[in-house]
């Protein structure tokens, strides 16, 4: 089994968070299923009576009323965040690479001139899972429209990395371990 | 191949098997279903569309419809309408 990152520290309000290994042969199916298994574990600890989260035509996860959430995957772990009482959540676990090419395709100028190194600190990895859990957050909360999430604005400030888009804001929470990139989005 | 968008359908797919390094879970994607829904990582998308600028030899433009890239068969529509098809470049 993948080693569990830790969650990122100081995220707020404080977010339910369980794991479940992905079964081989780590397909789709078999992701799928540990995302379902985090997503029950998360709901249960975080006091909801339903347990199951069923898809919505679009194949994204429904959440209970009153306790929004997020499903991420790699092909070896799974991961539910459930942040009760929020508007709307967003995670995602990346342990795939992100050559300088996709970087470059999922990140404006600005972006990797002021949150790449040497300027800034976080890894292509993380941005990426950064821009997918904000849109997570974002499009599971009635953004109008669909778009595509690297077109998401990062930005850092007073020590919290922010995304937008079209005016909405999200914070934003990282943390990398054990080739892992986690990134966890809450809109209050 | 006499049908450009079949051609550019069978060259993305090629890409994709490069990209999941075998075509077991590239076989069982349609041509038109959700490669979202279908369990294609944003990972793999965001390397496919990088692939398919060196294979076909065009850039995304930065306004390109969501749609666009949804399916295998839109991505080849897309190519067609570039007239990228049979560009240096491919295999």
């Amino acid at each position: 089994m993948a080693a569990e990152p830790r969650p990122p520290a100081g995220v707020a309000p404080e977010p339910v968070i369980e794991w479940h290994p992905v079964p081989w042969p780590h397909g789709p199916a078999q992701q799928s299923a540990a995302g379902r298994h985090a997503a029950a574990a998360a709901l249960s600890s975080a006091g909801s009576a339903e347990r199951t989260v069923p898809r919505d035509p679009h194949g994204r996860p429904c959440f209970p009323r009153g306790f929004p959430g997020s499903i991420s995957h790699t092909a070896h772990l799974a991961v539910a965040v459930v942040v009760p009482g929020a508007e709307a959540v967003g995670a995602d676990i990346e342990s795939a690479a992100v050559t300088a090419r996709m970087a470059a395709f999922v990140l404006g100028e600005r972006e990797r001139r002021t949150l790449l190194p040497p300027a800034g600190e976080y890894s292509p990895r993380e941005l990426f899972a950064a821009k997918e859990a904000a849109y997570k957050a974002m499009n599971g909360a009635g953004t109008p429209g669909e778009f595509l999430f690297w077109r998401i604005g990062l930005s850092r400030s007073g020590g919290t990395l922010t995304a937008s888009y079209r005016g909405v804001r999200v914070p934003l929470w990282i943390h990398s371990e054990a080739g892992h990139a986690f990134a966890v989005a809450i809109r209050r | 191949m006499s049908d450009p968008r079949a051609e550019a359908r069978l060259r993305i797919r090629a890409l994709l098997v490069d990209i999941f390094g075998g075509d077991r879970f590239v076989s069982g994607v349609p041509d038109t279903a959700s490669l979202r829904e279908a369990g294609v990582p944003s990972t793999a998308l965001v390397s496919l569309l990088v692939a398919m600028e060196d294979a076909f030899g065009f850039e995304w433009d930065d306004e390109v419809r969501p749609e666009v890239l949804r399916t295998i068969d839109s991505l080849a529509g897309h190519v067609v309408e570039t007239g990228a098809v049979g560009t240096a470049g491919g295999r």
